[in-house]
């Protein structure tokens, strides 16, 4: 028997996965706006069903995260409370390691973490900042007059600069790909639990006051 | 490359707005027929503003004369003024154009519009200095001044080598009293300058060449008999310095891409081969320990201190 912990609640993960894949499509057809020589590529028909469907998605994109803060507003805290959490030593350790650790993850060791680590409040909080600014800049785009499309657009594109960036080193452990975070797409794409070993791997801290606690241990097979 | 431009003469103007029909005529840009469609204006001019069927405009602004300029202290004066797209050499819409339906034709320097590959994204409203580009009603394509290169390219045009009407645009064609004019941009310049001397020597002392130097240089001459500012002509025009960080915006957005995948790249090859030992936890010891080797990893005290 191996055992569990539950971490994240359906609600989050569904929440969670309608807003990564809505990002993804939504990346996928604003490149067709973005990159002109794949605008070239087809009619100007498919290109404006592309952006008719970009600003479909945007508002799957806005709405979905919002409906379900407005269902559960204590998740929303325990959130932004861990978010905004004190550092102590580990978390700043945890940050000096990072870029030896993710070009040497056999030699360099990572401190126990709380419940959300240092690396990823500032990263899942600067996807949680630029989101906002895509959702803030996308709706100038749409409705706002030609005198701030300009403005609209810089800060749309600068978004979408840094959801590259950070976007795509979160897919990269997100979905561990990186081998020491392995297992760890079933947190979001699974069942929401974490193994003791991956919990106590990750986030050491956390995992031991769950496992000393016993309320969200699961055993299963 | 040659330059083109087309001449526009506000002195020699006489306001019958034949060029504003002629380019509804010849685009096939149809007007509104009810009674008062047109939002009243107070002047000659209709409708207020270029619109999404209206790529030509003709402005009328009245003013009080203006003694330091022409010498007459009472009554007003009539600028007649020219409203639709610059042409400029280096056009701020085209530069955004994401899509490629805005581009500077080769033949002519004119801003040629293929409205077919148009998306309908507004960006190039946003970044024109004269806030020309407008839209066709159901907001899809753009609707703006060609400069008619379909009409001067079946016409042949005076590049091409003339071959009748056509060879000017529609606009220019129509103008009674040839306030208007389309020739090689130099010759146009020349031209402009020449009036502007004749006007000076008229008493109309801020008379002046608009589109020479503007923006780096526009394929529109105007000869202005009063101040550009009364003709809704803005006395130095700027493009937004947004425009210019949009352009980068592309590349840079690439080259952070193509760095963040390189790095995890890197990162997936130093990883390579790597297994990690399973644990487990003991609540009543407070010890970590290795699965595999059984080897105590850590022992947590239950004040929270590590042994």
């Amino acid at each position: 028997m191996t055992r569990y912990i539950k971490r994240h609640s359906l609600q989050a993960r569904l929440t969670h996965d309608i807003f990564v894949i809505s990002c993804i499509l939504l990346a996928i057809t604003g490149l067709f706006v973005f990159v002109a020589p794949l605008t070239a590529l087809v009619p100007a028909e498919a290109v404006f069903v592309m952006r008719m469907a970009h600003r479909v998605l945007g508002v799957i994109f806005t709405v979905v995260p919002l409906i379900s803060a407005i269902i559960a507003p204590r998740g929303v805290l325990h959130m932004l409370k861990n978010y905004t959490a004190k550092w102590d030593k580990d978390d700043v350790t945890f940050i000096k390691r990072f870029v030896p650790y993710m070009l040497g993850p056999k030699r360099v060791h990572m401190p126990d973490q709380h419940e959300v680590k240092s690396g990823q409040r500032i990263a899942d909080g600067m996807l949680i900042v630029l989101s906002l600014l895509m959702i803030v800049s996308g709706l100038m785009l749409m409705l706002g007059g030609s005198s701030i499309k300009m403005v609209a657009l810089f800060l749309h594109d600068l978004g979408f600069l840094g959801l590259a960036v950070f976007g795509l080193a979160h897919i990269y452990l997100g979905l561990g790909v990186f081998q020491p975070y392995r297992r760890t797409a079933r947190l979001m794409f699974g069942d929401g639990t974490v193994s003791e070993s991956d919990a106590l791997y990750h986030w050491g801290h956390w995992a031991r006051e769950e496992l000393e606690s016993g309320k969200n241990i699961i055993e299963k097979e | 490359m040659a330059d083109f431009a087309i001449y526009f003469d506000s002195s020699k103007c006489v306001g019958c707005k034949g060029c504003q029909a002629a380019c509804k005529n010849w685009n096939l840009l149809p007007s509104p027929l009810g009674l008062n469609a047109n939002e009243p204006t107070g002047s000659y001019q209709s409708p207020r503003d270029l619109n999404g069927d209206t790529r030509l405009l003709m402005r009328f602004e009245e003013h009080d004369a203006d003694a330091e300029d022409t010498g007459r202290k009472w009554g007003i004066e009539w600028s007649i003024g020219r409203r639709s797209c610059m042409h400029c050499i280096d056009p701020a819409c085209a530069a955004v154009c994401p899509s490629g339906a805005l581009s500077v034709d080769p033949d002519t320097g004119f801003v040629r519009v293929r409205e077919q590959d148009c998306i309908g994204c507004h960006y190039c409203s946003g970044a024109c200095p004269f806030g020309v580009p407008h839209y066709h009603r159901d907001g899809t394509k753009i609707n703006k001044c060609t400069a008619c290169l379909d009409r001067i390219e079946n016409g042949r045009g005076p590049h091409l080598g003339d071959i009748g009407q056509f060879n000017v645009p529609a606009c220019v064609h129509t103008c009674p009293p040839g306030a208007l004019a389309y020739g090689e941009r130099d010759e146009m310049l020349r031209k402009a300058h020449q009036r502007v001397e004749v006007l000076k020597a008229k008493g109309f002392q801020k008379a002046s060449v608009y589109g020479e130097n503007e923006l780096s240089g526009l394929h529109v001459i105007y000869v202005l008999k009063y101040e550009s500012e009364t003709y809704g002509l803005p006395k130095d025009p700027q493009v937004g310095a947004l425009v210019g960080a949009v352009d980068v915006m592309k590349p840079l957005t690439g080259l952070a891409a193509a760095a963040t995948v390189a790095g995890l790249a890197a990162s997936f090859l130093t990883g390579m081969g790597y297994k990690r030992h399973e644990l487990r936890y003991d609540q009543k010891t407070h010890e970590t320990i290795d699965v595999q080797t059984g080897e105590v990893l850590q022992t947590v005290s239950t004040t929270g201190e590590k042994e």
